[in-house]
């Protein structure tokens, strides 16, 4: 052999140390990528050349990689030296992972668990770009233009609704899995199920796992069982979901779960399932007492809070509002102690379903009319399961920078990034299609599983998300005023999603996808995209982007939203926000944040009667802050530096990011800028007044 | 800007306030200007320097009410001290004629002023702050007062058919607990009578600012303490910010097993 001569040892990735062997590089251009041998046989010489020379004595295999990577640039075989890439992280970067927090994702804690994923997100996430999506898509990416979610886990799709009924009905049987459980004969037994479901669903989604209905589901387990064992075990879900921040990636399962205080009108007539996975013989339409009793109890737990009086952080909570709900016995109260739970805690989501069609939660907040075809669904409601296999946001600020305020190029630069998000959906579409068609032996065996007649995961159902971040700094640029700031300006922002609506519509239809609009909740993508404009864009968007840019506290305004800094009528910002819900069919909400007021439920509750009747408002959240107290494990409202129980310093802040609440200390700076910002509702008045003063 | 021929110095108009009028949605307007200093004030500016703050038009405020009718139909009147302005009859009225109700919000130290509005019919509900035992008012409210306006007023709300509540707020240093208990005391048979925190921000006496405020623990036993002394009454009285018991519907109350 021609290369013995060089006296040289390899670390090789397969934790040995070898002797050179040329060979060993030919081999692995010609089973990695498209070359001829004679080609790889003369970059390997190349290489080989360029290693003697520097008289190196002991050389790493990506070393190797790397450097006939070099040599394939040299001779322009820039597609082969893409085949041949290396994925990895530098040496500083996993040190530092391993020893400071993530801060992409406050629900990700600190530890070997989250470093791990952490670890393995960044890898996928490099493979994704490199190898799933094209070029222009990944690029497309990569400069800030468009925002691909979740990356790291683009071999799950993102989220997903589920129904309880199907553990009920067929047990917990997974794949693979160590033992096979029939279905509960206990309401306790259930409640394991569920959890455990809800953890293996969460390896295999990368998003929200969403229960349908859950109390009413429950109620048949329910009947003969005291209040204080109803509350018992309404106590016992909310830990278990709101505990579970030791499964993936040391993660809480992203859980929401739809409470209803009437039995909906398409389960009213449906056969209920009780113990052991048998039809009781009665309709869920006569278990209204049974579901009530459960709603009621886990809001008893909720408005209690967690050991040390804090809000549970997970599972949110989403009570849907319909006009049935209104024809119900007993809404008052409901309301008033759902309300009483939104001001003390926050927890309570309220999700407006006007008219009178039948609708259903799907995941991240996106309901939708049900079709015929969903109306048979209903009657087996184990079949209602829902997914959207993607979120795909758009920088819309970056837009209007590029349009020169010429509103034929922002209409066509809008078409075109939308196409461009369309286009990444199908390039994950076709991945996703090719890992679940490995069935129960490839990787999303869970997703594949087959007991009544279709695999558990409906692909031909499934949503692929289109968001938006910064919408009000897209008008701002444009325009020149915020939405907030004049009719003008709030209408040309109605124009734009109009027209994305439209997009919506016809990109449905001309693929023959479901696409579907999204308010992206943009936990890190509103200040991913500012940060990149800052430094593509500046100083134009110096003048645009919110927050602090002297602190890098920089951050766009969420999807359509208003400025969070104005001082802003909550009716008015409830009204006008709500405007733009009804062109986008998932995951709209309005914030109210509270600060540290604590008002009473009854204003609470007339409020949101009122956004019901009066506005086309699709969801309200209301938003207090907490201090809680690491040494006296207590806690105050308001977010303060000292604990107001013992004076200690040691204290972290509570209180809503995005969609969810968590302590403010794991939130990235965009985030921060924003917390600063938030117009509380209380300062209303002390603000006009400074103003006023100081003129 | 615009003339005033209702003569009353309107400082400032909150159009929604969740917190203002307790159980209710709100809009509240603040009239400048007051005959008190109390020095632990949360609203300087509107007593100091009421006059360089920008008026705000009566019909402002009446269009608002008109635009925001399907969703509030109540408003708080509050200051400075309103009571101080005799025409405050007249933007009353003016705002009553939209069919909306009020709530004075008050020191007590015009008790003429009180019964003319009340047995005029114009008002609602009253929150009148008490600032502390009335022995020792010109400590509390910072200026020479006669007190028996304050218990004229007192004894008209007590004795009087109109909603109300007394409220204090709690000011360490300025305030020994065994004051708090004077207070309530005098004012036992009250219906409702609601302990304010003091909050250390933006303070009439710029050094209140560095008060630091009770614990919380310290202003649950307080309340406790107060409603003790009130349940000596024989009236039912709310203390605190303690908001009516939720209501159970029945099948949730009653037991079954």
């Amino acid at each position: 052999m021609e290369t013995t001569d060089l006296n040289l040892f390899v670390r090789t990735s397969e934790e040995s140390i070898a002797d050179w062997d040329r060979s060993k590089i030919v081999d692995a251009l010609i089973r990695e990528t498209l070359i001829d041998r004679d080609t790889a046989n003369e970059v390997s010489k190349d290489a080989e050349q360029m290693i003697r020379r520097s008289g190196i004595k002991v050389i790493t295999a990506p070393l190797i990689r790397e450097l006939v990577n070099a040599k394939l640039i040299e001779k322009g075989l820039e597609n082969t030296r893409k085949m041949h890439t290396r994925l990895g992280m530098p040496l500083y970067d996993v040190d530092s992972l391993i020893l400071h927090p993530n801060k992409e994702n406050a629900n990700v804690p600190h530890g070997p668990e989250a470093t791990n994923l952490t670890l393995s997100e960044n890898i996928k996430k490099e493979y994704a770009l490199l190898s799933v999506f094209s070029q222009d898509v990944a690029d497309a990416h990569m400069n800030g233009d468009i925002h691909l979610h979740d990356l790291g886990f683009i071999d799950r799709p993102y989220c997903s609704g589920q129904s309880l009924e199907y553990i009920k009905k067929f047990g917990l049987d997974l794949p693979h899995s160590l033992s096979m459980a029939k279905p509960a004969k206990h309401p306790e037994v259930l409640l394991a199920h569920l959890v455990k479901f809800a953890a293996a669903l969460q390896s295999h989604f990368a998003g929200a796992i969403g229960w349908d209905a859950i109390n009413v589901f429950f109620a048949p387990y329910l009947e003969g069982m005291s209040n204080g064992e109803v509350k018992q075990l309404a106590q016992m879900l909310i830990f278990e979901f709101s505990q579970q921040a030791v499964a993936r990636g040391g993660q809480a399962i992203f859980t929401d779960i739809n409470v209803y205080w009437e039995i909906p009108q398409h389960f009213v007539g449906v056969p209920a399932i009780g113990p052991g996975g048998k039809f009781t013989g009665k309709t869920y339409g006569e278990y209204e007492k049974e579901a009530q009793r459960f709603a009621w109890s886990l809001f008893e737990v909720f408005k209690e809070g967690d050991g040390a009086g804090r809000p549970f952080f997970f599972p949110k909570p989403i009570v849907h509002i319909t006009e049935k709900f209104f024809r119900t016995d007993g809404h008052m109260d409901f309301l008033n102690l759902i309300s009483d739970v939104a001001a003390d805690k926050g927890n309570t989501y309220y999700v407006f379903d006007r008219g009178e069609t039948a609708k259903i939660s799907e995941c991240c907040r996106l309901s939708f009319k049900l079709d015929e075809r969903d109306l048979l669904d209903a009657k087996e409601p184990w079949r209602m399961r829902y997914c959207a296999l993607q979120n795909v946001s758009l920088n819309l600020p970056r837009l209007a920078y590029l349009a020169k305020n010429d509103d034929t190029q922002l209409f066509n630069l809008i078409t075109e990034r939308f196409i461009l998000a369309v286009k990444a959906h199908k390039e994950k579409r076709v991945f996703m299609e090719k890992l679940l068609s490995l069935g129960e032996d490839g990787p999303l065996a869970l997703l594949t599983m087959n007991r009544d007649g279709m695999p558990y995961l409906r692909f031909n159902l499934a949503s692929h998300l289109i968001g938006m971040v910064g919408l009000n700094e897209m008008v701002q640029i444009h325009t020149g005023e915020e939405m907030h700031e004049s009719k003008r300006a709030l209408k040309f922002g109605i124009k734009v999603m109009a027209h994305m609506n439209l997009l919506t519509d016809k990109m449905r239809r001309q693929e023959n996808m479901k696409i579907v609009l999204e308010q992206t909740p943009a936990e890190s993508t509103s200040y991913r995209f500012a940060r990149l404009d800052m430094r593509y864009y500046s100083p134009l968007s110096g003048r645009v982007v919110k927050g602090d840019i002297a602190s890098g506290e920089v951050y766009y305004t969420n999807s359509t939203h208003f400025n969070v800094k104005c001082a802003m009528n909550p009716i008015e910002r409830v009204t006008s926000e709500g405007i733009f819900h009804p062109l986008i069919e998932a995951g709209s909400i309005s914030h109210v944040w509270l600060g540290e007021s604590h008002p009473s439920y009854e204003a609470i509750a007339d409020f949101v009667i009122k956004t019901f009747k009066h506005t086309t408002n699709d969801q309200i959240a209301f938003s207090p802050e907490f201090t809680t107290c690491n040494k006296c494990h207590r806690t105050s409202r308001g977010l303060a530096d000292t604990c107001s129980y013992c004076g200690s310093p040691d204290v972290d802040g509570i209180t809503r990011i995005t969609g969810y609440f968590t302590k403010v200390s794991s939130w990235n700076k965009g985030k921060l800028g924003e917390l600063k910002d938030r117009y509380r509702n209380t300062e209303y008045f002390s603000e006009t007044k400074k103003k006023a003063v100081n003129e | 800007m615009s003339c005033t021929v209702h003569n009353v110095p309107i400082r400032g108009f909150l159009e929604t306030s969740f917190i203002d009028w307790k159980g209710c949605l709100s809009s509240v307007l603040f009239t400048g200007g007051c005959n008190f200093r109390c020095p632990f004030c949360h609203n300087p500016e509107l007593v100091l320097h009421y006059n360089t703050m920008e008026e705000i038009p009566l019909e402002h405020v009446i269009l608002t009410l008109r635009k925001y009718k399907k969703w509030l139909d109540r408003i708080v009147i509050t200051g400075g001290e309103p009571t101080i302005h005799k025409n405050l009859f007249y933007i009353i009225g003016q705002i009553r004629a939209e069919g909306v109700k009020v709530k004075l919000d008050t020191n007590g130290s015009s008790p003429f002023m009180l019964k003319g509005l009340v047995n005029d019919g114009l008002i609602d509900s009253i929150s009148m702050d008490v600032k502390g035992p009335v022995d020792r008012y010109k400590r509390w409210c910072g200026v020479d007062i006669n007190t028996k306006t304050i218990e004229e007023s007192i004894q008209f709300i007590l004795e009087g058919t109109v909603e109300y509540e007394f409220r204090m707020t709690v000011v360490p240093f300025l305030h020994r607990e065994d004051d708090v208990y004077e207070a309530a005391e005098y004012i036992r048979h009250a219906k409702r009578f609601t302990i304010q925190e003091f909050r250390p921000h933006n303070t009439l006496d710029p050094s209140y600012a560095n008060i630091k405020p009770f614990s919380p623990d310290k202003v649950t036993k307080i309340r406790e303490n107060v409603e003790q002394i009130m349940a000596g009454s024989n009236e039912q009285t709310v203390v605190g910010r303690q908001q009516s018991a939720i209501k159970k519907p029945m099948h949730i109350n009653t037991q079954r097993k």
